[in-house]
C-alpha cells in the first residue's frame, strides 16, 4: 500500500515539528548559540576559500586585461632581452600582429598628495592597437577616435603619459596636468596627455594603470635596448598550440614562447602551499560549531529522556526517534550554513585585507577584493555542514534511540554508573600515534604535505581516545588531593566527574583538540620566530640596506640608478658598497630567484648563513669559477639536490648547468633561490642595474647620520627605502609578526570553544544530575557548596584538557615543524619550547573554564529540590 | 520545647489553570521523642505537608517552627543551614548519591556541615553498623538491594543527629519483609536514639509502628489519636 508508508511520514513529520521544533523555538538563547557556532565554522571556511581565490584572481585579471587579444608572448628567462634580437623575428609576422612591450611597477605622486602604484605599460602604440583597445575619452569632443598618427604624436615627447580616466577623476587630474612618476629609483614629472576610457588594459588594478611610448618606458625603467617580451596576436584562424609548437622550434636560443595566463599559472602555483595551509586552519574553526551541535543534541536527548520513553511507550520506533534527533541537528545546520554564508562574504572582505598583506609582502600584489561567492561556494558550504552536522549529532540520538520505553515510568536507567576501563580504549592511542609516526616519513603528493597532515590527523584521534583513560586516572588520582584541596566539594566533584567519564569524554576530546591546534601553532611560530631571529642575527650584517621605492615585493623589477650607487660610495666613513641583483627565471613548471653578486666579496664578507658546508666562505671561493652556485635550503628541499649536483638554468643564451657549492638558510621566500656570481652572471644575462645595494660603515659612523646623508643626497629626484641595521630587523619581524596575524585568531577559537565547550557539557551534566543535586541540596549543601563543587568541575575539566592539549599540541608542532613545514616551504626550522606561552595560555584556560562553570552552577543550584526527589 | 509546632498551615501551588491547595490549614506539634505517621490516600497532601515540616519548603501562609526556628521567615541558606544540622530525610526513591560509596554517603550530612572527611567517616561508619551494613560500607548504592539502600539512608539521615526525621513513604518501593524491617529499624532508633520521627504513608500496617497516627484528607487533618 502507497498510503502507509506516507501516511507514517505525515504523523513523522508532525512528530518532529511538535517534539522538535516546538522545543528549539523555546529554547531560544541555546538554539542561537548553536546556529551562531556553526555559522562562525561556515563563515571562516567560506571566507578562506573567497580569500583564497582572490589572491589569485586579481594577479589573473590583472594579466587578463592588460593582455587584451594577446596569444603569446616571446620573452626571456632573464630580466629581457636585447631588442636587436626582434630583428631577426621578422618571420614573426606571418602567424599574426606583434608588438614590444616594456611592463613594470611604478609610483604615482599625485598633486593631491596621494601615492598609488600603477602599472606601466609601454608600448608602440601603433602596432599595439592591433592587439589592446585604447580608447579615449573627450577625444575631438568625443566625436571620433584618433587617427594612428594623431595618437602616436600624444606620446612623441618621452615625459608624456596617458593615464586612465577612472584614477584621473579620483585625483581631479585633466589632460595637461602633471604627475610625478617613480620608476625604480627615479622620480620623474609626466604630462599627462589623454585619458582611457575604461576598457581594455585601463581596466586592470582598478584604474591604476598607465599608459608610455616604449622608447619613453626603456628610459624610465632603465632598460635601454631592451625589451620586455614581445606580444603576438595570432591571425585569424591560426591554431595557438599549432603557432606555440612552430614558433618554439625557430626562435633562437634564450628566447621562449609562452601563453599569458601562465604567468598567474605560475603564481597560483607559488601561493598553492600557502592556500593550502591556510584551508587547513579554516577547517578548525569548523570544529567549534560541530562541537555546539554535539552538546545541543545531547542536552535534548538527556533533558528529554523521560519524555522520549513515554514516544517509545506510545509506540514511535527506534528509527523515528533516531530520525527526530538527526532532524533536529539538521535543522540546526541548515540555519548555521544558511547564516554562514552571508558572514563569511562578509569576513572575507576582512580576510582579504590581512592575508594580501601576507602576499604582497612574500609573493606579488594583488588586488584586496574578494572574489564574488558563487554556487561552488555554497554547496561548498552545505556539502561540508550538513554531514558533519549529523555525524556530530549521531551519538547522542543514537543514545535516544536506544532508551528504553519504560524510561517513562522507572528512573534507574540513568547514567552508566561506574566507568570501567576497557583494554581497546588503552591500546588504540598507541596504535594511533604509531600510525602518525609512519604517515609523517611519507613524501609529499603533488608538492602537498598530505602526509602530515593525515599523520596530525591520526595523532588528534589518538589523543581523542586517550581522554577516557587520561579522564580515569586524574579523578582517581585526584580524589584524594582535591578532597584535601577543597574538602568535601573537591571529593563530591572527582566522583562526579568520574562517574561521568563516558558522557564527558567527546566534550573532553574536542576540548583538548582545539587547544592542541593552539598550542602546536603557538610552538610552530614561536620556534620559527626564533630560528628567524637567529637567522637575521648571522646574515644582516650591513649598516645600511638600500632599495628603489617601487621595489615593494620580490616579484617587480625595479633597480636602482647609477646616481644613487654613487651617492653612497662617497657617503662618509664608507667602507665598501655592495650590490646584489635578482629576478625571477622559470625553473622545472614554476619560478624561482635568480640572485647574483660579488663572489670576492661574498668570501670577505659572509653575508649568508649556511647549512652545508658549514663554512660558507668554502663555498663562495670554490663557485668563483663561473660554474658554481649557491643555492638556498628552500630550493634544495623542493628540488631534491644538495652540493655537488648539478643545477640547470634558462638564460638568454640558452640553458647553462652550474654545480651546487652550498646551501644556505634563507626564510626571506619559499620559492628557492640560486645565487650566482657577478661575472657568470653578467655575460649570460648581460649587465643590468642592481636591486639592491648594502653599504658598510666604518666602526665610528652613525649609520642614521648616515642614512639621511644617502636620503639627502638623492635629493628630490630619487626615490629609495634606505634602512639601517636596526630598523632593517625590525621590519622583518614586522612582517614576520604580521604575516602570522591570521593564526592569532586560533587562539582566540580555542578558548571560545573551551568556554562553550566546558559551560555547555557541565549544563548536561546538571541537567542529568538534577536528581543527586536536589538530594544534595536537601541533605545540607548549600547554594556556595554546589556552586563550589560545579566550578571544580569544570576547572578540571580545562585542566584535563589543556594538559592533554599540551601534550598533543607539541606532538603536533613537531609534525607542522619537520614535515608539514619542511614539504611547503623547503624550511628548516629549530624547535623551541615556548614556556611563557605555555604558563600563561593555562593560566587562560583554567580562569576561563572556572568562569564557564559559573552558569551550570547557578542552574544546579536552582533545581526544585522537593519536586525533584519526589517524583520519578 | 516542641521539636516541631505546625499553626494553620496553608500550601497553594500555582498550578496551570487553577491553583492547587495541597494543604489546607493543618496545625500539629511534635515533642521531642515522638513518633508519628500521617496517614492518607494519595494526593491528599502527605508529602506536601513533610517538605513544609523538613523546611524544604515555605509555606504560603500560617508558621511552622522547627526548634522555636520558624521555616516561613528564614533565608535559602539559614533553610539549608536548619536542614543540615537539625533535620534528616528517608525518601520513598532512597535517592542515594550514586558516585559516593555507602559510607560517604553516610558522612555527606557532617561533611557538607564542615566536619574533617576523616571525622565525619568515623561517625558515619557507627551508625552503618548500626544499621547493619558494615560489610557493605565499601559499596555503590547500585551494588545494594532496596531494603540496604533504604538502611543506607537511614544512616545518612541520622547520622548528624537531627531534632527530627522525615520519612516520605519510606517502604513505598521495598516488598513487605524488607518494609517490615525498616519500619523496625526506625522504631528503634526512636527508642534509642530519641530521635522524633515524622513519618507519611498510605498504608495502615506501616503506621502501626508509630507511637500515634494523624489521618489526612484533601489537605486537612481528619483527627487526631
Ligand atoms: N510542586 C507541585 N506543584 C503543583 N502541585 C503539586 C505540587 N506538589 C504536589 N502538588 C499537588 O498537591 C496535591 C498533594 O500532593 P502530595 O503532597 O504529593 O500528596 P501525597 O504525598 O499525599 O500523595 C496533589 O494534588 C498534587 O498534585
Ligand atoms: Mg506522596
Amino acid at each position: 500500500m502507497i498510503a502507509g508508508p506516507l501516511r507514517a511520514a505525515r504523523s513523522w513529520a508532525a512528530l518532529f515539528r511538535r517534539f522538535i521544533i516546538r522545543r528549539l523555538a523555546g529554547e531560544r538563547l541555546r538554539t542561537a548559540v548553536t546556529v551562531l557556532g556553526i555559522a562562525l565554522g561556515i563563515a571562516v571556511v567560506v571566507a578562506i576559500q573567497l580569500t583564497n581565490a582572490s589572491s589569485v584572481r586579481g594577479f589573473e585579471a590583472a594579466v587578463e586585461s592588460i593582455a587584451g587579444r594577446t596569444s603569446l608572448e616571446i620573452a626571456s628567462p632573464g630580466p629581457g632581452f636585447d631588442e636587436l634580437l626582434l630583428n631577426d623575428l621578422g618571420w614573426l609576422r606571418a602567424y599574426g600582429s606583434v608588438s614590444p612591450v616594456i611592463e613594470g611597477d611604478a609610483l604615482a605622486v599625485t598633486p593631491d598628495g596621494a601615492r598609488e602604484s600603477v602599472r606601466v605599460l609601454g608600448v608602440d602604440v601603433l602596432e599595439d592597437r592591433s592587439i589592446r583597445d585604447y580608447d579615449l575619452l573627450d577625444f575631438a569632443s568625443g566625436d571620433r577616435q584618433p587617427r594612428p598618427q594623431e595618437f602616436l604624436e600624444l606620446l612623441v615627447d618621452p615625459r608624456t603619459v596617458i593615464i586612465t580616466g577612472k584614477f584621473a577623476r579620483r585625483h581631479e587630474l585633466a589632460v595637461g596636468s602633471d604627475i610625478d612618476i617613480t620608476t625604480g629609483d627615479t622620480v620623474a614629472r609626466y604630462r599627462i596627455r589623454a585619458l582611457l576610457e575604461d576598457q581594455g588594459p585601463a581596466r586592470a588594478l582598478d584604474g591604476n594603470f598607465v599608459l608610455m611610448d616604449i622608447a619613453a618606458a626603456q628610459l624610465a625603467f632603465q632598460r635601454l635596448g631592451r625589451l620586455d617580451r614581445v606580444d603576438v596576436r595570432l591571425a585569424d584562424g591560426v591554431s595557438v598550440d599549432g603557432a606555440e609548437t612552430a614558433i618554439r622550434e625557430r626562435l633562437p636560443e634564450g628566447l621562449l614562447v609562452r601563453r599569458p595566463d601562465r604567468r598567474s599559472q605560475q603564481v597560483e602555483k607559488m601561493l598553492a602551499a600557502f592556500h593550502f595551509n591556510l584551508t587547513a586552519l579554516s577547517y578548525i574553526a569548523l570544529l567549534v560549531g560541530l562541537f555546539l551541535v554535539y552538546n545541543t543534541v545531547s542536552i535534548s536527548v538527556i533533558a528529554r529522556r523521560e519524555e522520549i520513553g513515554t514516544l517509545r511507550a506510545l509506540g514511535a520506533s527506534r528509527r523515528a526517534v533516531l530520525a527526530l534527533f538527526l532532524a533536529e541537528a539538521a535543522t540546526l545546520a541548515l540555519a548555521g550554513c544558511a547564516l554562514g554564508i552571508v558572514l563569511g562574504r562578509l569576513l572575507a572582505e576582512g580576510t582579504v585585507r590581512i592575508t594580501s598583506t601576507t602576499v604582497d609582502t612574500l609573493y606579488v600584489a594583488t588586488a584586496a577584493q574578494p572574489v564574488p561567492l558563487g554556487l561552488r561556494h555554497i554547496l561548498l558550504a552545505f556539502g561540508i555542514g550538513m554531514p558533519l552536522a549529523l555525524l556530530s549529532a549521531a551519538v547522542p540520538a543514537l543514545e535516544a534511540s536506544r532508551v528504553a520505553p519504560n524510561a517513562a515510568m522507572r528512573g534507574s536507567d540513568r547514567l552508566e554508573l561506574r566507568f570501567r576501563l576497557r583494554v581497546r580504549t588503552l591500546a588504540l592511542p598507541p596504535a594511533l600515534f604509531a600510525l602518525g609516526w609512519w604517515l609523517s616519513t611519507l613524501a609529499p603528493v603533488g608538492g602537498y604535505p598530505v602526509g602530515g597532515y593525515a599523520a596530525a590527523l591520526a595523532i588528534v584521534l589518538g589523543a581523542a581516545f586517550l581522554v577516557p583513560g587520561v579522564l580515569f586516572a586524574v579523578c582517581r588520582a585526584g580524589e584524594r588531593i582535591l578532597a584535601r584541596v577543597f574538602g568535601i566539594e573537591g571529593r563530591l566533584a572527582t566522583a562526579n566527574l568520574g562517574a561521568a567519564i563516558p558522557r564527558i569524554s567527546i566534550s573532553v576530546a574536542a576540548l583538548a583538540v582545539s587547544l592542541s591546534m593552539m598550542v602546536a601553532i603557538a610552538v610552530m611560530i614561536g620556534s620559527f620566530r626564533e630560528t628567524v631571529i637567529h637567522w637575521i642575527d648571522q646574515t644582516l650584517q650591513a649598516d645600511l640596506f638600500v632599495r628603489p621605492a617601487t621595489r615593494t615585493n620580490i616579484a617587480t623589477e625595479s633597480t636602482l640608478s647609477p646616481e644613487v650607487i654613487a651617492a653612497a660610495s662617497a657617503l662618509d666613513g664608507v667602507v665598501a658598497v655592495e650590490t646584489y641583483r635578482s629576478f625571477d627565471i622559470p625553473y622545472g613548471d614554476g619560478t624561482i630567484i635568480l640572485g647574483s653578486s660579488d663572489f670576492r666579496q661574498e668570501v670577505v664578507r659572509r653575508k649568508l648563513a649556511f647549512k652545508s658546508p658549514p663554512d660558507g666562505a668554502a663555498a663562495f671561493a670554490s663557485a668563483r669559477d663561473g660554474r658554481g652556485a649557491v643555492v638556498s635550503e628552500s630550493f634544495s628541499i623542493k628540488f631534491g639536490c644538495g652540493v655537488g649536483d648539478p643545477v640547470v638554468l634558462p638564460t638568454p643564451r640558452g640553458e647553462r648547468q652550474f654545480r651546487i657549492d652550498g646551501v644556505f638558510f634563507d626564510y626571506s621566500s619559499d620559492r628557492g633561490a640560486v645565487i650566482i656570481d657577478r661575472a657568470a652572471f653578467n655575460e649570460l644575462f648581460g649587465v643590468s642595474a642592481p636591486t639592491n645595494l648594502l653599504v658598510y660603515l666604518d666602526e665610528g659612523v652613525d649609520p642614521d647620520v648616515a642614512r639621511q646623508q644617502l636620503i639627502d643626497a638623492t635629493g628630490s629626484s630619487h626615490r629609495i627605502f634606505v634602512y639601517t641595521n636596526a630598523r632593517i630587523r625590525a621590519e622583518v619581524l614586522r612582517i614576520f609578526d604580521s604575516t602570522f596575524a591570521i593564526t592569532t585568531a586560533l587562539e582566540i577559537i580555542a578558548i571560545f570553544v573551551a568556554i562553550l565547550g566546558v559551560a555547555s557539557t557541565l549544563l548536561t551534566l546538571v541537567i542529568e544530575r538534577r536528581r543527586e543535586l536536589a538530594v544534595l541540596r536537601l541533605v545540607g549543601a548549600d547554594r556556595r557548596q554546589v556552586r563550589k563543587m560545579v566550578v571544580i568541575e569544570a576547572t578540571v575539566l580545562g585542566g584535563v584538557s589543556q594538559a592533554i592539549g599540551i601534550g598533543v599540541g607539541l606532538l603536533l608542532s613537531l609534525v607542522l615543524i619537520f614535515v608539514i613545514n619542511v614539504q611547503s616551504f623547503g624550511w628548516t626550522i629549530q624547535f623551541r619550547l615556548p614556556v611563557a606561552f605555555l604558563l600563561q595560555s593555562t593560566a587562560l584556560i583554567l580562569v576561563a573554564t572556572a568562569l564557564a562553570g559559573i552558569y551550570p552552577a547557578r542552574r544546579a543550584c536552582a533545581i526544585d529540590a522537593p519536586e525533584q526527589t519526589v517524583e520519578e | 520545647m516542641s521539636v516541631l509546632c505546625v499553626d494553620d498551615v496553608r500550601k497553594t501551588f500555582a498550578g496551570g489553570e487553577a491553583p492547587v491547595e495541597a494543604v489546607r490549614g493543618v496545625s500539629l506539634g511534635l515533642e521531642a521523642g515522638d513518633f508519628v505517621a500521617l496517614m492518607g490516600p494519595s494526593g491528599c497532601g502527605k508529602s506536601t505537608l513533610l517538605h513544609l515540616c523538613g523546611a524544604m519548603e515555605r509555606p504560603s501562609s500560617g508558621r511552622i517552627l522547627v526548634e522555636g526556628a520558624d521555616v516561613s521567615t528564614l533565608d535559602d541558606d539559614a533553610l539549608t543551614r536548619l536542614r543540615r544540622e537539625r533535620i534528616g530525610f528517608v525518601f520513598q526513591f532512597f535517592n542515594l548519591l550514586p558516585t559516593l560509596t555507602v559510607l560517604e554517603n553516610a558522612a555527606l550530612p557532617l561533611s557538607l556541615a564542615g566536619h574533617g572527611l576523616r571525622e565525619a567517616e568515623s561517625r558515619a561508619r557507627a551508625l552503618v553498623a548500626r544499621v547493619g551494613l558494615e560489610h557493605r560500607a565499601g559499596h555503590y548504592p547500585q551494588q545494594l538491594s532496596g531494603g540496604e539502600m533504604q538502611r543506607a539512608s537511614i544512616a545518612r539521615a541520622v547520622v548528624h543527629e537531627p531534632a527530627l526525621l522525615v520519612a516520605d513513604e519510606p517502604t513505598g518501593n521495598l516488598d513487605s519483609d524488607n518494609g517490615a524491617r525498616i519500619l523496625e529499624l526506625l522504631a528503634e532508633l526512636n527508642a534509642g536514639l530519641g530521635i522524633t520521627i515524622m513519618l507519611a504513608t498510605h498504608a495502615i500496617e506501616t503506621a502501626t509502628v508509630a507511637k500515634r497516627v494523624v489521618r489526612m484528607l484533601d489537605g486537612r487533618l481528619a483527627d487526631a489519636t
